[in-house]
């Protein structure tokens, strides 16, 4: 499947000249790509950070002292330490049992983790909301124990946990797949138990792919908006994650301090996209060399 | 160890690999599963090795011991992979030593009993000095020995190989065949080994069983098949047409 | 003779050891989190009645959502589909000071967080800001009209087309394009006949997979897009003012009209990929 969150192996051997084009037509479609790109992504990037100094850095460094900022930090931080790991461990056993194993229904499952990608992420809160919402169908027997779910943190983390769980698995089964079992099999008839091949074996192989997977999962788990917005009923300095509180302040017109905080989300992201390529670069010299 | 296996059928997804597959093994013999590409040779292989399962109602014994249904860690068989699926980020050291390092405790021997072990095992691969090298640094032929020392780690009742020397060059490939005979004769270990190459089978083997098409054709000396073979088969794949 | 009891099952199936644990957990964990959530929903549609359903779903608000969402999200990928091809190609064949960083940039609207596009697009665009500022006087606004929403589409699906597109760029043959050469065509030729169908499945494949992205899309258009009723809203956004209004039986209904929807771009797509894996001799 394309998109980034799986990883493909490429070369980077440069073209022959035989078949290049004019100078004029390579200067024309570098420009257009220029702009595009330049336009598109680059722009925005440099908007954020641009936005964020409006005001000084002074201003800069008080947005953070907002307490309701303090909480909507702690509280993006809280919800990835509870939802990355669960998805890591969900991603390592899908792989597992997709990749090692012949089964009927393989494909379905296979498109089924794909679910989130596709779905847009207001229903991944609507339908916990159809669920633990007031009028839904464990509504009433959560208020008789008085548990709250929506409008609550652990709303957040399911929510958070529906839009982010295919990224471990999806990174990691092509890398299993194209890696073979071979070397689980030659464990296995050396005596090697299950939880032994997994750690001893397979974990080595495959950590740079699954790297690459929590760091996208962590990504979107902090900067997930739409599926949190239906649960979480902003409410201030107890359920407004980073990209929430981003929502209000810039809402309320301070801009600087919504940029302040986007900032710091901005900067996520390059590291993020930095440490997914790098990953990926290793995941695939690792494949390269283990097919030798 | 003497191997024995009865009524083997296996089918993958609707694809008939054996059909009633049945063959006796004395102990120490060396064996050869002869057969062309598709043949099922290398699914008894692994059904004997414990890394498939027959369908229902075939068996598989070791001795007078029904391992059937053993998973393959429990039934002490040395494989060896066609392409030896070395532990790629393991040295020479640790791929050999794996199988004293996942024993359970109690019966995992010290370190410096580990070290010796291997190092009489690369003694009897030819490989000593080579503790150290990842398996990217060595020969075709340099991982096949390695291969082979691993599965010998686990001091096997019997041995089983995969196409052993399908991926190396001709002059690499008749050096080892010669140092297989030599090494089963100095160890007299039970050995099947799989192979589409009727030389190499007859040059080596002490029996051949020819299979194809998931079913045995003939199974006896070389010179008993060369001599008398069982049908058209086994003459067209061996050539013997006058 | 003994008889090891712990392991010693008949015609057991599968020879590495794991399957029931992973398998059991990853249906679990599957179940708990898609399958009963997604059941809710079309339960909930269901118990709402049709004449409920119908007239939710084909308010003339909601419809005007619909050519929003759908419309714009397609002009959007079309966009992409071609630029993204471009963009591609530059990335691949040619080789300039700053590529790399060129081409992992490309993946930004995979790790920025929605909200935090959403703002900097608005800044960009907004009438005294910016890009704004040089755009609102030629007559051309961007913020809080479609122009916007489309911008943030376009953002948003970029890497989709680029990505799908590039591995195959990668594996054209270039004797193949050789042998076009010498046969007498020129460059524009050879695109057009050789290499333009090679990549075409693939092409299609990633508008897919990005008009599938923007359908969806919530954070990063809300801002630009001022959310004028029957101009400027997204289907998403119904659904959530659905839920404000608590009628949950409505924001299920649409709910389940986008995912109908996605069920079908999922389908073409899928569809798509099996014939470029047909056309490249991929089982």
């Amino acid at each position: 499947m394309a998109g980034s969150s799986t990883i493909q192996l490429r070369n980077s051997a440069p073209p022959l000249r035989a078949t290049a084009e004019s100078p004029v037509a390579k200067g024309i479609l570098v420009g257009i790509t220029l702009v595009f790109l330049g336009l598109f992504l680059f722009l925005p990037l440099v908007v954020v950070f641009q936005e964020a100094f409006s005001k000084g850095a002074g201003a800069f460094l008080r947005a953070f002292q907002d307490p309701y900022t303090h909480q909507a930090i702690w509280l993006t931080l809280l919800v990835a330490a509870i939802a990355v790991p669960l998805n890591t461990v969900f991603g390592l056993a899908a792989a597992w049992s997709l990749t090692r194993f012949r089964f009927r229904g393989r494909s379905f499952l296979v498109t089924l983790i794909d679910l989130p990608l596709w779905v847009s992420p207001v229903i991944g809160g609507l339908v916990y909301v159809l669920i633990f919402g007031a009028q839904g169908w464990l509504g009433p027997w959560l208020r008789e124990n008085d548990i709250r779910i929506i409008f609550a943190v652990p709303g957040i983390v399911l929510a958070t946990v529906f839009v982010t769980f295919p990224f471990v698995a999806r990174g990691l089964i092509p890398l299993m797949e194209a890696q073979g079992i071979k070397e689980e099999e030659a464990a296995l008839t050396l005596g090697a138990n299950g939880w032994q091949i997994f750690r001893r074996v397979t974990l080595p192989k495959i950590k740079w792919g699954l790297l690459y997977g929590v760091i996208l999962c962590n990504a979107r788990a902090m900067g997930e908006f739409g599926a949190v917005s239906v649960v979480s009923g902003h409410i201030r300095g107890k359920t407004n994650t980073m990209p929430l509180q981003i929502e209000i302040l810039y809402n309320e017109y301070h801009f600087a301090e919504a940029f302040a905080v986007a900032s710091l989300l901005a900067l996520l992201a390059l590291i993020t996209l930095f440490l997914k390529t790098y990953a990926e670069w290793r995941a695939e010299r690792q494949l390269r060399e283990a097919s030798l | 160890m003497s191997i024995t296996i009865s009524n083997v059928s296996k089918s993958f997804s609707r694809y008939p690999a054996l059909n009633g597959v049945g063959v006796e093994i004395q102990t120490g013999e060396l064996i050869a599963l002869l057969g062309p590409s598709g043949s099922g040779k290398t699914t008894l292989l692994r059904v004997i090795a414990g890394l498939e399962f027959p369908d229902n109602g075939g068996t598989v014994s070791f001795g007078d011991r029904d391992v059937t249904g053993l998973s393959a860690y429990k039934r002490r068989a040395g494989f060896v992979f066609q392409h030896y699926a070395l532990f790629a980020h393991m040295s020479v050291f640790e791929n050999i030593a794996f199988a004293f390092r996942v024993l359970p405790r109690r019966k995992r021997p010290p370190e410096s009993a580990i070290r010796d072990r291997v190092a009489t095992l690369l003694d009897a691969v030819q490989l000593t000095g080579y503790e150290k090298r990842l398996p990217t640094q060595l020969s075709g032929g340099q991982r096949q020995r390695v291969a082979f020392a691993r599965a010998l780690a686990i001091e096997p009742e019997v041995l089983l190989l995969d196409e052993p020397f399908g991926a190396l060059d001709a002059r690499v490939r008749k050096d080892l065949r010669r140092w297989l005979k030599e090494f089963h004769h100095r160890i007299r270990l039970t050995t099947i080994f799989v192979t589409h190459d009727q030389d190499e089978a007859f040059e080596v083997a002490d029996r051949v069983v020819i299979i194809d098409k998931g079913v045995i054709q003939q199974s006896g000396t070389p010179n008993e098949v060369r001599k008398n073979p069982a049908n058209d088969f086994v003459r067209d794949f061996l050539d013997l047409r006058q | 003779m003994l008889q090891e009891k712990i392991s010693h099952k008949k015609s057991r199936k599968q020879a590495l050891p794991g399957f029931g644990l992973t398998l059991g957990f990853s249906l679990v964990y599957l179940c708990l989190v898609v399958l009963i959530p997604f059941s809710a929903l079309f339960l909930k549609t269901a118990s709402g009645g049709w004449p409920h359903f119908w007239e939710t779903v084909t308010s003339p608000r909601v419809l005007a959502s619909y050519r929003v969402s759908f419309g714009i999200s397609l002009i959007a990928a079309l966009v992409n589909g071609v630029f993204g091809v471009v963009a591609a190609w530059v990335l691949v064949r040619y080789r300039f000071p700053g590529r790399r960083i060129l081409d992992a940039i490309v993946d930004l609207p995979f790790a920025l967080p929605t909200a935090v596009a959403g703002i900097a697009l608005t800044a960009l665009y907004a009438p005294h800001e910016w890009l704004g500022k040089f755009l609102n006087p030629l007559g051309v606004q961007v913020a809080f009209t479609q122009l916007g929403i489309f911008v943030a589409l376009t953002f948003i699906g970029l890497p989709f087309v680029v990505r799908t597109v590039q591995p195959v760029i990668q594996d054209l043959a270039l004797e193949v394009e050789e042998a076009s050469a010498c046969l007498g065509a020129n460059r524009w030729h050879t695109f057009r006949r050789v290499i333009f169908p090679a990549l075409l499945p693939s092409i299609l494949t990633g508008i897919t997979l990005a008009y599938g992205r923007a359908v969806g899309e919530y954070g990063s258009v809300v801002f630009i897009s001022g959310n004028l009723p029957f101009k400027t809203e997204i289907t998403p956004l119904m659904i959530i003012t659905k839920l404000e209004q608590y009628d949950t039986s409505g924001a299920a209904a649409i709910g389940f009209v986008m995912l109908a929807a996605s069920f079908v771009i999922l389908a073409a797509s899928n569809g798509l990929q099996a014939w470029h894996n047909r056309r490249h001799g991929i089982s």
